[in-house]
């Protein structure tokens, strides 16, 4: 996960709200699942609200995610939203991850807002998986994943699931400094935020593509 | 040895007093019916706050003459459920600072002796601190410290705080300038020590001892000992008892309740006198039970767990009220019993370098929202079940407890997990010889590009729902790469979920 790491400018944000969407089979649920089980290896509680109950526990603790400390929440649509809300209020936990499916709820702008500030005040990483983007402008970080490209061992007989390639590319990532520098020149016109993918000097430089960092992500299977 | 003696006079009266605590400092009284006498089974005036004595109303009078004496007195009645509570709460006064304690009915003592060092002030100190952890529980207590339980009870029945110097002659000398009344409840003894001419203790101890004895007998001879000073624990020796396991708050209420609100509010008295008990022997409550009666009979009795132990009235009342909601009572309630479990509060180590975790309390409100929002059945931490299902999976209960750090596995790489559809969606397959070749299911549609398989499983074949299934991983047309399998007993196809 170190291109993502790249594409991140260093990881996913601290204490905000950040955003993965990608179609199915685009790496969506495994990147969710490395932050939750780096999170948990280092000692931290971790959460998970999983709309439609879509978690395998097994492929989950294959893929290094320590169980028992996992909040799992099954919720339906109208839940959801509810439920994370709660999670990250109770504060103590590193990564809340919303996982929204399919689904394209409805989501009023409020509830973003809402979960940002919660994030901000508990020091909470939230992650929103959805399968378009959502979350907009309430997102610290988002990130977008593409051209899902499966690989199949067919060398030794019958094809054999080995893993996908998948193409991330950082469509949002706020600097936070560049925000401050912003807030401090407000009156001057070229006080603009550069939040849309933008990377300073010293930070790693993926490849850029129409202004957008990307990179490609390689995903093993342990089916 | 040095004994504390709590006498909590009135305990009927106080125990709806502790109920309703506005009351205290205004005219009250308490109304019973009399068991015996010609006014048997009517109620009477059995007992009397100060204010009320102040303005006339003696023990005895009707309700309407004790209106008609103090025209604001308020007539209370004591239900069994208060008086047991006070009784309990006053037990756990005596707990707050020994391990054992002796009840009798408006008295618990307790040996002190160890006591000095945690307070050094004195014994008035402690007396003084005694009577406060009562006043928290809400009990208006008097106490004494003295050698022996006797000298003790005639010492608390004599000052609000006393605490007699030690030894034979400082209890003698302390009760000398007493009444007789006070050291005797026997009127026969009492008239003949008014024959006598003996009005204090001190004249009774000046009474020849064996005389006294030969005169009347063996009480008499122990009133002249008391007198003396020289009772102690061999005559009356300390019967200590452990505390009860489970702690018990209970109301009696007057009127109905239909409302979940009126009911939490009802509980929340119940659940802050619990928890000052608590508080007063450093414990915790770690369980709740509610038993409440209902209208016009039954009971609803519900457990309520509690994640971690907690003092946190807020989060207890949370927990009630989500309770209550998830499960409303089928009745009208006219009553509640609360018994809470106590235990130790977690000690909890905390590392400087990392975060604490969530805590504890608030984790237990928590998953308590959690479950009333979507089920009991859907919080807590994934489970892996033990068989050849590739679906099943199972939720166990969610305790951060341990904030160690685990050591990274081999391989940190990503990879794709699947997500499952629960329970699997049947979908129909086209098939040729090399397996599946188009799906169409619920929403999804797609011809298929590349697919791996079959791998088999069976299992459960001692079960009426065994299964023989044939997996296959499909590349689709769609982009993505679905897990789906065939029904080997009806060749029905399900799609399992995908990767992601």
């Amino acid at each position: 996960m170190s291109a993502l790491d790249e594409v991140l400018g260093g990881g996913w944000p601290r204490a905000a709200l950040s955003e993965i969407s990608g179609r199915r089979t685009t790496g969506r649920t495994a990147v969710v699942l490395a932050a939750l089980a780096r999170a948990a290896r280092a000692g931290e509680a971790v959460a998970l609200v999983d709309m439609g109950g879509a978690l395998d526990p097994r492929a989950a603790a294959a893929a290094g995610l320590a169980l028992p400390r996992l909040l799992w929440v099954r919720c339906a649509v109208g839940e959801a939203l509810k439920a994370v809300d709660l999670v990250v209020s109770a504060g103590g936990f590193d990564v809340v991850a919303l996982d929204l499916g399919d689904e394209r709820p409805r989501v009023p702008t409020s509830a973003w807002i809402r979960l940002k500030h919660g994030a901000e005040r508990q020091g909470t990483s939230v992650l929103v998986a959805t399968p378009a983007r959502a979350v907009g402008a309430f997102a610290a970080a988002a990130i977008e994943l593409s051209a899902p490209t499966p690989r199949f061992l067919t060398d030794a007989g019958p094809p054999l699931l080995d893993g996908a390639r998948v193409k991330v590319t950082c469509v949002r990532r706020l600097n936070r400094n560049l925000e401050r520098e912003s807030e401090r020149s407000v009156a001057s016109p070229r006080g603009a935020r550069g939040d849309r993918g933008t990377a300073s000097g010293s930070e790693p430089a993926p490849r850029q593509e129409g202004g957008e960092l990307c990179a490609w992500l390689a995903f093993g299977c342990r089916s | 040895m040095r004994v504390a003696c709590v006498w909590v006079p009135q305990l009927a009266l106080q125990s709806v007093l502790r109920r309703e605590p506005e009351l205290r400092g205004s005219a009250a009284a308490l109304l019973m019916k009399t068991t015996s006498g010609t006014a048997k089974g009517r109620p009477r005036i059995v007992e009397v706050s100060n204010e009320a004595r102040r303005a006339g109303v003696v023990p005895g009078m009707t309700g309407a003459q004790a209106s008609a004496a103090c025209p604001g007195v308020r007539l209370l009645s004591a239900t069994p459920a208060d008086v047991e509570a006070a009784e309990g709460a006053l037990a756990d006064v005596g707990f707050s600072f020994a391990p054992r304690v002796e009840r009798e009915p408006e008295h618990v003592f307790f040996a002190v002796e160890d006591l000095g060092r945690l307070y050094p002030l004195g014994e008035a100190a402690l007396a003084q601190t005694i009577q406060a952890q009562a006043a928290r529980v809400g009990l208006e207590a008097r106490v004494a410290i003295a050698d022996g339980k006797a000298v003790a009870r005639v010492a608390s029945r004599a000052r609000e705080l006393a605490a007699v110097p030690a030894g034979s002659d400082g209890a003698r000398a302390f009760l000398a300038p007493l009444p007789v009344t006070m050291l005797t409840d026997d009127e026969e003894l009492r008239a003949a020590f008014r024959r006598w001419g003996t009005r204090t203790a001190g004249q009774i101890a000046a009474l020849p001892l064996d005389a006294a004895a030969v005169r009347l007998g063996a009480a008499g001879a122990r009133v002249c000992r008391l007198a003396r000073g020289l009772l102690g624990d061999a005559d009356e020796p300390f019967l200590p008892a452990l505390p009860q396991d489970a702690l018990e708050e209970a109301i009696d209420l007057e009127y109905r309740v239909y409302e979940i609100e009126p009911l939490a509010f009802v509980l929340r008295g119940l659940v802050d006198r619990a928890l000052a008990r608590l508080a007063g022997r450093g414990l915790a409550c770690a369980g709740l039970t509610v038993r409440l009666s209902l209208d016009p009979r039954g009971l609803d009795v519900r457990a309520v767990p509690i994640a971690a132990p907690t003092r946190d009235a807020a989060t207890l009342i949370q927990l009630l009220r989500l309770d209550l909601a998830r499960r409303p009572p089928d009745a009208p309630v006219i009553g509640a019993r609360l018994v809470a479990l106590p235990a130790r509060v977690r000690a909890t180590q905390l590392d400087f370098l990392r975060a604490a975790g969530p805590a504890p309390d608030k984790l237990a409100a928590t998953i308590a929202r959690l479950a009333a929002l979507v089920g009991p059945e859907n919080v807590g931490a994934p489970a892996v079940v033990d068989t050849w299902r590739e679906e099943a999976a199972a939720v166990a209960p969610f305790s951060f407890s341990s904030n160690a750090p685990l050591p990274a596995p081999a391989n940190d790489g990503a990879t794709l997990t699947i997500r499952r559809l629960r329970p699997p969606q049947e979908i129909e397959v086209l098939v040729d010889l090399r397996g599946p070749v188009a799906l169409r299911g619920r929403d999804t549609t797609a011809r298929v590009l590349i697919a791996a398989g079959p791998y088999r499983a069976s299992g459960e074949w001692w079960r009426e729902e065994n299964f023989a299934r044939a997996y296959w991983d499909v590349h689709a047309s769609d982009g993505a790469v679905y897990r789906l399998h065939q029904d080997e007993r009806d060749g029905r196809w399900f799609l399992d979920g995908y990767y992601d």
